[in-house]
């Protein structure tokens, strides 16, 4: 990739300038490559597109054996999976603009700065011009955005074409994709690839979780009310958990808590689809939580951290890894937790964890009773995927109560002292919050939830969500003093100060208003004005040199 | 919520159309008059092809174009089918002033034919008309190919705004209504507020 530096700096024109050549494109995907199984080199990288983008060559092997299925378990004809690896240690720090545009974005939608996700397109057939008799070849989009739906939707657009018509293809599908609107949060967009439209909406934070997606943002200027032709993509990521967990439904509050704890899990399955799937599933289990810690919906022994992964000399790693070839029963035989789907044989789950919440047994007999007659599949989906909203949520209401009651006073604010600091977490004074206001007020599970709080508060997924929770209070709290702040009456309080301190007060004013920019929800223009004009009175009492310097500053 | 367009029979037809040509005969510059009212003589040839929608309304029908503006250089013509595969309209658009242009016309109609949708509606549009002092294409020859192919013809100026409107005007008027609805693969969608307040003599409308 040409840099994240100079790739983002291209961005910051895109916000309120002029769109270049390349800036939308660059917001959704990062590029093409075309991976072709050469007979002297094996997996050879063909192609990239566009052919600015740099890939580092670890990266490169990456994508070229994850581009194939692992062993060849005979997928002939099309076959269609994805991936995520991680990308070099580069200087990727978020631009301020894509952060500005993110921050409206709930965390699993925003871009992945650590991460590619590659969307393979793989085509195995007879071709006896082809010294080995076969043509083998895989198209792979890769991008930054984990949105597995969208994305999934267009390779099957763009490589059957890619096969038929060369580069060519990818040359106007990547003119395409530059003509997308920005993915802004709350949006409906139209995004047109190759004679389809696709529609999507990107969520927002002010989303009630669950809800049905339907546009709640004026559309764009040139787009138009939706109508039934194009291709309507209900979510950009969830997976359908029915259909992909449908052979081990019965153990699905099982599999709940081990994604919640962030336990290690190996997947196997037959396909790469199957196997991607099923990680994208697991992991999007615990919804509306994010799962911070790494999960590779397909992950074979090229992989670059294999070693990394699979070493006995250390626990097996918090992570979801999902394969195909079959050396894996062996080589992670130590793991705890193995998931066997799709057509094999010794189907199940393989571990010895003992669940700490009893199964819900109404949703099953909820979603049996949808086979007769039949209930359609999306609906079906729909039934599971609330049934673990609610759950999930009913786990998590009492921690945000929690760390809600860890803000300082409101009163304790005052525009002339520091913002109070949070209270640190204290896991213990949250469990004894649970007798009466624990996760037994919305959910009617039985079991050992205390237990199952003390492991999550060891996991990544609780150290990510309470990290995350701690910045928004943070920034809540700055808000709340740069607020008083605004209103609290500087010249009245400069009156009896030295200089120095009204100089003291000028820099910090004017330090927290630049670091204020990057909020979200961003400060009303009122408190801006009130604080401009702070800046003003401040300014006008000092000497003229002084002001003079301070101005310049 | 979507943003409301009210016509009277309460329904939005969707229709996709592409243009098809030969390059430098106008058709990016006949779509951007048709969709912003602008013109520039020296826009970018098109790579692939660009897409842009516009809402018109004819009569009491409102008609959303999906609207794919193909290239015209010979490279990307293995291209082209991906776009008119089920398009209900094309625009086959040729220079008055390129002799050329306009014979490539016929192969159009034969790809649309082989290719093609088997109820495509087909206009022809000869363009530059403004520039008439450089004219190679007779109209009436034009006029005379186009009703042998049964397709809407007219002579339109992207530069002087001549006939562009009327020609997307026509064509909605010469979509039949059953053709509208089987190729965009969908119902139309009935304000339902609307639906109550007029029953809906057609029968595109839901509900």
């Amino acid at each position: 990739m040409a840099d994240c530096d100079d790739d983002e700096m291209f961005l910051d024109s895109g916000f309120d300038g002029p769109v270049l050549p390349w800036d939308r494109f660059r917001r959704w995907v990062t590029c093409f490559c075309v991976v072709t199984f050469d007979i002297e080199l094996g997996q050879a990288l063909e192609l990239v597109y566009p052919a600015h983008i740099e890939l580092t060559d670890r990266e490169k092997t990456n994508i070229c054996y994850l581009a194939f299925p692992d062993s060849n378990s005979g997928c002939m004809g099309d076959t269609q999976f994805h991936f995520r690896i991680r990308c070099s240690p580069r200087s990727c720090q978020k631009s301020h603009l894509v952060k500005r545009y993110e921050d409206e974005v709930p965390l699993a939608y925003r871009s992945d700065p650590a991460h590619f996700y590659g969307f393979a397109y793989f085509r195995q057939v007879k071709d006896p011009s082809i010294q080995r008799g076969y043509f083998q070849k895989s198209v792979v989009l890769i991008s930054r955005l984990p949105y597995v739906n969208l994305f999934t939707e267009a390779v099957q657009l763009i490589a059957p074409s890619y096969f038929e018509n060369g580069e060519l293809s990818l040359e106007t599908v990547c003119h395409d994709i530059d003509q997308w609107p920005y993915p802004e949060a709350g949006h409906t967009l139209q995004l047109p690839l190759m004679g389809n439209v696709m529609q999507v909406r990107v969520p927002s934070r002010g989303d009630k979780p669950g809800a049905v997606s339907s546009p709640d943002h004026p559309l764009v200027a040139h787009i138009v009310p939706q109508m039934p032709s194009p291709k309507v993509i209900p979510t950009l990521r969830d997976p359908d958990i029915f259909r992909c967990l449908q052979s081990v439904l019965p153990h699905i509050h099982l599999l709940w808590e081990l994604a919640l704890t962030n336990e290690p899990i190996v997947v196997m399955a037959p396909s790469p689809t199957i196997c991607s799937e099923t990680v994208q599933a697991l992991a999007s289990l615990i919804s509306p939580l994010h799962y911070c810690s790494d999960y590779r919906p397909f992950f074979t022994i090229h992989d670059t951290e294999f070693k990394e992964y699979t070493t006995r000399t250390q626990a097996p790693p918090g992570v979801i890894l999902g394969v195909t070839n079959p050396f894996f029963a062996k080589t992670l035989q130590h793991w705890p937790h193995m998931v066997r789907i799709g057509e094999m044989s010794n189907l199940g789950i393989y571990t010895k964890y003992k669940q700490l919440l009893a199964k819900d047994k109404l949703i099953f007999r909820r979603l049996s009773k949808g086979n007769h007659p039949k209930r359609p599949p999306e609906v079906q989906n729909a039934i599971l995927r609330r049934h673990m909203l609610e759950l999930t949520q009913s786990f998590m209401i009492p921690l945000e109560r929690y760390v809600a009651s860890l803000m300082p006073l409101q009163r304790s604010i005052s525009p002339w002292k520091r913002p109070p600091r949070l209270k640190p977490f204290d896991a213990d004074e949250f469990l004894t919050t649970l007798e009466h206001s624990g996760p037994q007020l919305t959910s009617r599970l039985k079991g050992n939830w205390v237990a199952l709080y003390r492991k999550f508060f060891k996991s990544a997924n609780f150290e990510g969500w309470l990290r995350h929770r701690k910045q928004e209070i943070r920034q809540k709290l700055e808000l709340l003093h740069l607020e008083a702040l605004g209103k609290a009456d500087v010249s009245f309080w400069i009156q009896d100060k030295q200089e120095v301190e009204m100089v003291d007060l000028f820099l910090q004013i004017k330090e927290k208003m630049a670091c204020s920019e990057s909020f979200y929800p961003p400060i009303s223009f009122e408190v801006k004005q009130q604080l401009k004009g702070h800046l003003l009175s401040i300014i006008r009492t000092l000497p003229e040199d002084l002001q003079f310097v301070l101005k310049n500053s | 919520m979507h943003r409301a367009y009210q016509t009277p029979g309460g329904s939005i037809r969707d229709i996709k159309l592409c243009l098809l040509g030969d390059a430098g005969v106008g058709k990016s510059c006949l779509v951007h008059r048709f969709v912003s009212d602008a013109f520039n003589a020296s826009s970018p040839p098109t790579i692939g092809a660009a897409f842009m929608t516009k809402m018109m309304l004819v009569g009491d029908q409102a008609f959303k174009f999906n609207i794919w503006d193909t290239a015209g250089q010979e490279r990307f013509k293995s291209l082209a089918p991906l776009y008119y595969r089920d398009a209900a309209a094309a625009i086959l658009v040729y220079d008055i002033t390129s002799d050329s242009s306009f014979h490539a016309l016929k192969t159009w109609i034969k790809e649309l034919t082989r290719y093609g949708p088997p109820d495509i509606l087909i206009a022809i549009a000869g363009n530059k008309c403004d520039k008439a002092d450089q004219r190679e294409v007779q109209e009436e020859e034009a006029e005379e190919f186009a009703s042998s192919v049964e397709a809407v013809f007219v002579e339109t100026s992207a530069r002087t705004n001549k006939n562009v409107h009327w020609l997307f005007e026509e064509l909605s008027r010469r979509l039949p209504q059953e053709q509208a609805e089987s190729l965009t693969g969908n119902r139309t969608l009935v304000r339902p507020k609307q639906a109550e307040e007029h029953p809906k003599r057609s029968c595109c409308s839901e509900k």
